[in-house]
């Protein structure tokens, strides 16, 4: 086919089937590549030659063409269905007829149950390297938070059973609630952006993302990505409860804290009133008790000072009779009265002592003085 | 001050004026200032009311009119 143009005058013109065709060149430049997206439009009639279908991607609905030669498409025995993730390894073309773009495939592969659990598994071991699930990454939920966020799917049982654990725990609770998508593709799109509506309400202490069980594949929203940096992220605790045992969606792993069950979350979130009022009355007559102690400790050291000082004049005297008592005996020990009871006298002559025999003179009268009194003599 | 604050520092009145080595007029201060800690607590406890409140369905509305 030609793709010359026709010149009129100053003006080159390319006819519909060069244009389409030289566009057709360009993109065969393109390289072979792999495409992931949902079957649609699956039109397979034993008289056509080529299977046609459509792959529609999930999340934005974008659409694509495609085709496949109906041999290559039954040798693959993938019996394909409607709504099915597959991925499709090709390249664009231009339908010349048409001047319509599809993707021309080589090869089709179903995106199964394996296949997403061998992308989990990826995911899992990038986020755990990066750190996202690291123990010390986890932060403590608030003994009483003042506001509680609530992030769950508009089925009624996950979310009664958050609310009716945390209302009989704690009836004071003050609970935001965001309803919100936790199923299919956009879910977790809807619950990011739940969950950072919830945490910027005000007074918002900790979230809880529930969701009542499902099979596998309804909690790979729980799994994904952005949802799993987003908890990760937030900036108040999240405790899931997406109740799934065996296959933990990632988002557990990010989480401050993860529950069994959304009534095991709800009970996790508060404390329990009853026992937060007895242990503030306990506090309370511990508080009375203490200041009674400390009180009866001053009052008793106070009675034992008075006490001393009561005593204090009496000791006083006391000791003031001992001290004269042993004054009192060394003079005794040393006083002449000692040596007059051993027998000996004192001989005075006109109240003088006599102490030589010269002293005295015949006839003269003396004083004798022995230890029990004395009596007066005539010098021979 | 949030309800935790009050109750350890609560709790740490207590444990001092157990240990009873306080000055008589500490220990008068601790016990008034124990019973404020106390009454914020139990009036956090006592008067609120519990209330569940419902955030429009933002997201989730702008996607399903997609």
């Amino acid at each position: 086919m030609k793709m010359e143009p026709i010149v009129y005058g100053d003006r080159k013109v390319f006819t519909v089937a060069a244009f389409n065709q030289g566009v057709a060149q360009w993109l065969q430049r393109l390289p072979t590549i792999w495409v992931e997206g949902e079957v649609t439009e699956l039109r397979r009639q034993a008289g056509w030659q080529t299977v046609f279908f459509t792959l529609k991607d999930p999340e934005t609905g974008a659409c694509l063409s495609a085709a496949m030669p109906r041999g290559q498409f039954d040798a693959l025995r993938l019996d394909l269905a409607n709504g099915e993730r597959v991925h499709v390894y090709g390249r664009p073309e231009l339908w010349p007829q048409k001047g319509e773009l599809r993707l021309r495939a080589l090869s089709i592969e179903r995106f199964g149950l394996g296949e997403h659990l061998a992308a989990l598994e990826r995911l899992k071991a990038k986020l755990a390297a990066e750190g996202l699930f690291a123990e010390s990454r986890k932060r403590p939920l608030p003994r009483l938070p003042r506001r509680i966020g609530l992030v769950t799917g508009n089925d009624a049982a996950a979310k009664r059973d958050v609310l009716t654990a945390i209302q009989t725990r704690f009836p004071p609770a003050q609970v935001v609630v965001a309803e919100t998508l936790v199923q299919g593709r956009r879910a977790a799109a809807a619950m990011v952006e739940a969950l950072a509506a919830v945490a910027a309400e005000r007074d918002v202490d900790v979230i809880v993302l529930a969701r009542g069980g499902g099979g596998f594949e309804d909690l790979l929203p729980f799994s994904e990505e952005r949802l799993v940096r987003a908890v990760a992220a937030c900036p108040v605790p999240v405790v899931t409860a997406v109740g799934h045992e065996q296959d933990t969606p990632l988002c557990d792993l990010a989480a401050d804290r993860r529950a069994s069950t959304p009534t095991a979350a709800g009970r996790l979130v508060v404390p329990d009133l009853d026992e937060l009022l007895a242990g503030l009355a306990r506090s309370r007559d511990a508080l009375a008790r203490g200041a009674r102690r400390v009180l009866e400790r001053h009052a008793q050291r106070l009675a034992r000072e008075h006490e001393r000082l009561r005593r204090a004049p009496a000791l006083l005297v006391e000791r003031r009779r001992a001290a004269l008592a042993q004054a009192a005996g060394r003079l005794r020990a040393l006083s002449p009265r000692a040596t007059l009871d051993r027998g000996y006298a004192i001989v005075r002559r006109e109240g003088e002592l006599v102490r030589s025999a010269g002293a005295v003179t015949t006839g003269e009268p003396i004083a004798v003085e022995v230890a029990d009194g004395s009596f007066g003599a005539r010098v021979e | 001050m949030t309800y935790e604050e009050a109750e350890r520092e609560l709790a740490g009145i207590v444990e001092r004026l157990e240990r009873g080595d306080a000055g008589l007029d500490e220990a008068l201060k601790l016990w008034e200032r124990g019973e404020e800690l106390y009454r914020f607590c139990a009036a956090q406890l006592e008067t609120a009311e519990g209330k569940i409140e419902e955030l429009a369905r933002r997201g989730a509305d702008a996607a399903d009119a997609r």
